[in-house]
């Protein structure tokens, strides 16, 4: 095998970040498992399936380096997810602070901006509407009260 | 079968119509909740259970397998237009119902989900009316040893099923499986929780799978303008559903195949209709002459999937008539509507009540027939959804898929594990991961490693225990072969030509 003369697209590069993240995460597990107990009982999954998936992740880290994988069809532009992802981390993490009414209702709002709609009244009114159903139907159906900010809420 | 317990079910039945208006408004709840994803079915039964108090035993048991059997096809609707499983057991609907949608057919992909499932209930049930008995001493037979030795099993096809690569597909069903150990262990100490409290009871397994099917995939729709990209496509026609309704009947093969999966996988307890259905779809690409064309929008997928979800309804609820022992969620809501109206199931119950048995039997076949018309009128309203913008579709849906997670755990652990499972499964099916075997993993770790430490304990820790039984042993045979076999086969047939 000749490494020199395979060369590695971004995508195979990130591929093997992916790779190499798993494992570490898998290595991380076993170990936190160890260390709260090293009981039998504990282990009986844990290390057998850890150490099978760190047999296969050197497998076919081997295999990516020889590069007997295809290259991948066409992917769309990580540029154009990331915001989507972003905006999508920020509206979860905001609950706790908008509640699920505001919260629903910016993250509608910049979702709707984002893409390309310009008509505010448009956004508005859909964003409202939304929110409020979602809610209020919610909050109507669940037995637990629901972070809101101007709704009403035993949260 | 004593023919007098077959009347006495029927005239149960029969002889006050008020019985069958509960009916109708039990199925539509169960279409409502299995079609929002994040509500469950045994959520809606829970939520309903309270009604049950002021009915008698029989109309609470028709109102609630109605909803059991709304839900069982009403999962499957999001599934279909949208990739989002409703509910666990529509995942395998997925894997062709929405590549259907994409190219415009979800008119027909529905229908034939509608023409599975009816046809599954009542296949169902027709199977349990006459083995109620034999399933219930098979079951019983089932130990520990056979339930890992089954996930483990299921696994392994489920990874098979990523199509290229095998090893990803095995890597994605193992990772699943660690996270789903994740939090409290049988020994009382905690893993992987990296001290968060919210942790503690393990990684919300519907809210990941919610992350990794659904919002993955919107992330990937962002860039595109409709779900369905010719116009002319989008169209919502109640002709095409009925033609896909009748479509469902020329795969007799997946739809009776996957009905034997259904009612076996089904009675037993804790496996459900999730596996069901995806050793169903499983067994229908293996069995096909074209399998690579499953996971490109195959009807006959549909069918497998579908005939085995809606028919381990019947298992389930074998399991509960027959042992006293629920197989999953809503089964257990029906337990607990057994106890409200001081009932229990088991032997005894079959024994001395089996008028009431067979009635229950008779109010499924009547509830899929009326599924049948609630689903064609309730269908072409939920069908319009091809016809909204994604700009506005691809917010509206996260947004439920978070409200949804909120509901199942009822604090914010549910939307941040949908939170951080959507780029989990962004990045998975980016990198050529397995996202259902990943899921199934995550639904079924703990369970196999609760498995794993009963079958431990009960043979002292020896490993001959497996070889005194023979249906571990024929599972991992079966294992071992879905692994190798076709390998196998190939070299042997190359041997032969030499």
């Amino acid at each position: 095998m000749n490494l020199k003369s395979v060369k590695f697209t971004r995508h195979q590069q990130a591929d093997f970040v992916v790779l190499l993240a798993l494992s570490s995460l898998v290595i991380w597990y076993l170990f936190d498992a160890y260390n709260a107990s090293s009981h039998f009982a504990n282990l009986i999954l844990i290390l057998p399936v850890s150490i099978l998936v760190l047999v296969l992740c050197l497998i076919e880290f081997i295999s990516q380096l020889r590069g007997l994988h295809e290259p991948p069809p066409n992917l769309d532009p990580i540029a154009s997810m990331l915001p989507v992802i972003l905006l999508f981390v920020a509206f979860v993490l905001s609950l706790e602070w908008l509640g699920f009414d505001v919260g629903t209702f910016a993250f509608i709002c910049a979702f709707l901006w984002l893409h390309g709609e310009r008509r505010i009244v448009w956004i508005l009114a859909y964003s409202i509407t939304f929110a409020l159903l979602m809610s209020l139907f919610f909050s109507a159906m669940l037995p637990y009260p629901m972070p809101m900010l101007i709704l009403p809420t035993a949260y | 079968m004593n023919i007098n317990d077959v009347i006495g079910g029927f005239t149960l039945l029969f002889s006050e119509p008020s019985l069958w208006l509960i009916v109708v408004p039990g199925i539509l709840i169960g279409l409502i909740f299995g079609a929002i994803p994040g509500l469950q079915i045994s959520m809606a039964m829970a939520i309903f259970l309270p009604l049950t108090l002021y009915m008698d035993f029989m109309q609470a048991m028709l109102f609630l397998t109605a909803i059991f059997t709304g839900g069982g096809f009403g999962g499957s609707i999001p599934a279909i237009l949208m990739n989002i499983p409703g509910t666990s057991s529509s995942i395998a609907t997925t894997f062709d119902g929405y590549p259907m949608s994409v190219r415009g057919e979800h008119n027909t992909a529905l229908g034939i989900g509608l023409g599975a499932s009816c046809i599954g209930v009542i296949i169902g049930y027709s199977l349990l009316f006459f083995l109620i008995g034999p399933i219930s001493e098979m079951v019983l037979k089932l130990g520990p040893a056979e339930m890992a030795a089954v996930i483990l099993w299921g696994i392994t096809l489920i990874a098979s099923l990523s199509g290229a690569n095998l090893n990803k597909g095995i890597i994605s069903g193992l990772v699943g499986l660690l996270i789903g150990t994740v939090g409290y262990s049988e020994v009382g100490v905690s893993r992987g929780t990296m001290g968060s409290v919210y942790l503690l009871d393990g990684i919300p397994a519907i809210p990941a799978m919610m992350g990794m099917f659904a919002a993955s995939e919107l992330f990937k729709l962002v860039n595109s303008n409709y779900l369905v990209e010719d116009k002319s496509l989008r169209k919502v026609s109640v002709r095409k559903i009925l033609a896909g309704f009748l479509h469902a009947f020329h795969y007799p093969v997946a739809l009776i195949r996957g009905s034997l999966i259904g009612i076996f996988v089904g009675s037993v307890p804790g496996v459900g209709s999730s596996v069901a259905s995806l050793l169903s779809y499983i067994q229908a690409k293996r069995k096909s002459k074209n399998p690579e064309s499953f996971g490109k929008g195959n009807p006959a997928g549909i069918v497998a999937a579908e005939a085995a979800n809606s028919t381990s309804e019947a298992g389930s609820m074998a399991t509960l008539l027959a042992l006293g022992i629920p197989g999953g969620g809503a089964t257990a809501v029906m337990l607990a509507a057994f106890a409200m109206h001081n009932i229990t199931g088991g032997p005894q119950f079959i024994r001395e009540q089996t008028d009431v048995v067979y009635a229950i039997i008779f109010a499924n076949f009547g509830q899929a027939f009326l599924l049948i018309i609630l689903g064609l009128l309730f269908i072409p309203l939920l069908a319009n959804i091809v016809k909204v913008p994604m700009n506005y579709l691809v917010p509206s849906v996260l947004a439920v898929a978070v409200f949804g997670a909120f509901g199942l755990t009822g604090d914010l652990t549910g939307p941040i594990t949908v939170m951080v499972f959507s780029v989990i499964g962004w990045l998975f099916k980016r990198f050529d991961y397995s996202v259902p075997a990943a899921v199934i993993g995550i639904l079924l770790g703990g369970m196999a490693e609760e498995s794993l430490i009963f079958s431990y304990q009960i043979s002292g820790g020896l490993w001959s225990y497996v070889l005194e039984r023979p249906v571990t042993i024929f599972i991992l045979v079966m294992l071992v072969l879905s692994l190798f076999g076709g390998k196998l086969v190939t070299m042997l047939t190359r041997k032969i030509k030499q």
